[in-house]
């Protein structure tokens, strides 16, 4: 087992509902754990399909709670918007952009093909320096509740057996392929260098 | 508190003296912090008092913590590049952790070589007359570098995704840089090939040359390994990228891999994997696709970017035009 906990990022879009549900029980379970969304705002559901709520990253939780209190409370208590935001602000204060964060992590899971594909667009356009690797592991989840809760826990165990691994870079490839039959999900799996 | 006083009264010697007497006898846990803060006073505070501290933190290289001897490995860096004089002493040091028994150690040796080897190019190259010590030195390195080019062979898959990261910056240090290489802003001022005279009084610049040509086809050779895995597979397409970007006259044989590679997929890899993989060569293919000089390989990577279901207009929207003028990239 390495000696220093893996330091792991759980990259969404909106860094709301499937980073957070994640976040939530990495850190429950002692992760080094960070979450991220890679949009170029935050959206929540609206009234309609076609009306999000739209927020910039700079906007905490709490802020789009009292947002949504007052838009409609009713909606967002009975769609879960308002559960969502109130679990998220115990976490951390607002959400955070994948891109503009300069630290460094071990592993990085996204929840989508598209997020996965963003992270690598950034990662290998950062210039390298210190040549430290970095996985990323995309894991496919649908953006509601409940996915969100099944991936939490799918992301979890991925990175407790990660964790236990004697020599992670050297046992990650077989142990991805295990989880993928067991999971009966494929992942995508690359490593970039910072 | 009292005690918070008495140590702002204290020399920064007095309290590396004290930092390191505390280091000898703690966990480990609380030993890497403590040292953290001795390289700290020592490289960054006080450089003056490098000198004398070295031997102290160099004796923990054979510490039972894996994580404090990556802690000196970090520190020898740190060290070498603040002093340059050092390098003679600490590079055997180096050698030694680079054949530790921990695989995380090693890594982190061969990281810190990836470093080192251009500081050491460097101060040969800049000192007037080489002297025996560092004609040594330069030995030293010179065999390092051939272990770990022989570590793409590793059995460990993480020491071969390292080795294959040093291979790529060995061959850009040992080839020249020209008017058409990307160079990344914090290494404009890297030692390459270019900038090495050709009478030097020992670094001789034709077999520097030779041993930049023999790393690329040792990386090229190791990318058609059959039994490469997808993760030293994909490293290996993004050094091929940089270097297509970094050293343009390498351009043809980088596409000529990707080629290859396309055409050839090792038969080890699981569906998955080659998503993984054939993405990623999407990916490098539009960053040498971008570069200016991919001028004579457009059709090439055309063809293969439409394989992997690049459409046309996206295609032509990436290709720069023949006679733009040069920009900096990103």
């Amino acid at each position: 087992m390495p000696s220093h906990p893996l330091r792991v990022a759980v990259v969404c879009s909106s860094n709301q509902n499937r980073s957070m549900e994640a976040h939530n029980i990495l850190s429950k379970r002692g992760f080094d754990v960070r979450s991220f969304g890679t949009g170029t705002h935050v959206k929540l559901p609206g009234p309609a399909p076609d009306k999000p709520n739209v927020y910039d990253f700079k906007t905490t939780y709490e802020q789009m709670y009292n947002d949504l209190v007052r838009k409609d409370k009713e909606l967002y208590t009975q769609n879960g918007i308002l559960h969502m935001l109130d679990r998220n602000k115990r976490i951390k204060p607002r959400p955070e952009r994948f891109q503009n964060c300069k630290d460094q992590f071990d592993l990085v899971i996204t929840c989508e093909e598209r997020v996965y594909d963003q992270v690598l667009e950034d990662l290998n356009s950062r210039e390298q320096e210190t040549f430290q690797p970095v996985h990323v592991i995309n894991v496919d989840i649908q953006d509601n509740h409940e996915e969100a809760t099944l991936g939490a826990f799918l992301i979890c165990e991925l990175c407790q057996c990660i964790q236990h691994t004697d020599d992670m870079e050297n046992e990650i490839d077989e142990l991805l392929q295990e989880f993928e039959d067991k999971s009966s999900r494929p992942f995508l799996h690359t490593v970039c260098f910072y | 508190s009292g005690e918070e006083e008495s140590a702002a009264d204290m020399t920064t010697s007095e309290k590396v003296v004290e930092l390191l007497n505390q280091a000898a006898l703690i966990s480990t846990e609380s030993k890497l912090t403590v040292l953290k803060q001795v390289q700290e006073l020592i490289i960054n505070k006080d450089p003056s008092l490098l000198d004398n501290f070295l031997d102290e933190i160099i004796a923990f290289q054979t510490d039972k913590s894996m994580e404090v001897r990556k802690l000196v490995i970090g520190f020898i860096e740190e060290a070498c590049k603040r002093d340059n004089e050092l390098l003679p002493k600490l590079i055997a040091n180096l050698n030694m952790l680079l054949k530790d028994e921990s695989v995380n150690v090693v890594k982190k040796a061969i990281l810190t070589l990836t470093q080192l080897y251009k500081v050491a190019l460097q101060w040969l190259v800049r000192s007037k007359s080489v002297s025996d010590m560092q004609e040594a030195c330069w030995d030293m390195v010179t065999q390092m570098k051939e272990d770990v080019l022989a570590l793409l062979d590793s059995d460990n898959d993480g020491v071969r995704t390292h080795a294959i990261k040093f291979t790529e910056t060995l061959i850009i240090t040992l080839s020249p840089r020209t008017p058409d290489s990307d160079v990344p802003k914090k290494q404009e001022g890297d030692i390459s090939l270019d900038k090495i005279p050709r009478d030097h009084s020992y670094i001789r610049y034709d077999a520097l040359c030779e041993e930049g040509r023999s790393a690329l086809e040792q990386l090229l050779k190791f990318m058609v390994h059959p039994a490469i895995s997808s993760i030293n597979l994909t490293a290996a397409l993004g050094s091929l990228a940089t270097l297509a970007r970094q050293r343009p006259m390498f351009m043809s044989e980088v596409v000529q891999a990707y080629e290859t590679l396309h055409a050839n997929l090792p038969p080890t890899l699981a569906k998955s994997q080659v998503s993984s993989v054939r993405k990623n060569l999407k990916l490098h293919l539009v960053s040498v696709l971008r570069h200016p000089s991919s001028l004579e390989f457009q059709g090439q990577i055309s063809t293969l970017l439409l394989d992997l279901g690049m459409t046309q207009n996206d295609i032509a929207r990436l290709t720069p035009a023949p006679r733009e003028p040069r920009k900096r990239p990103r």
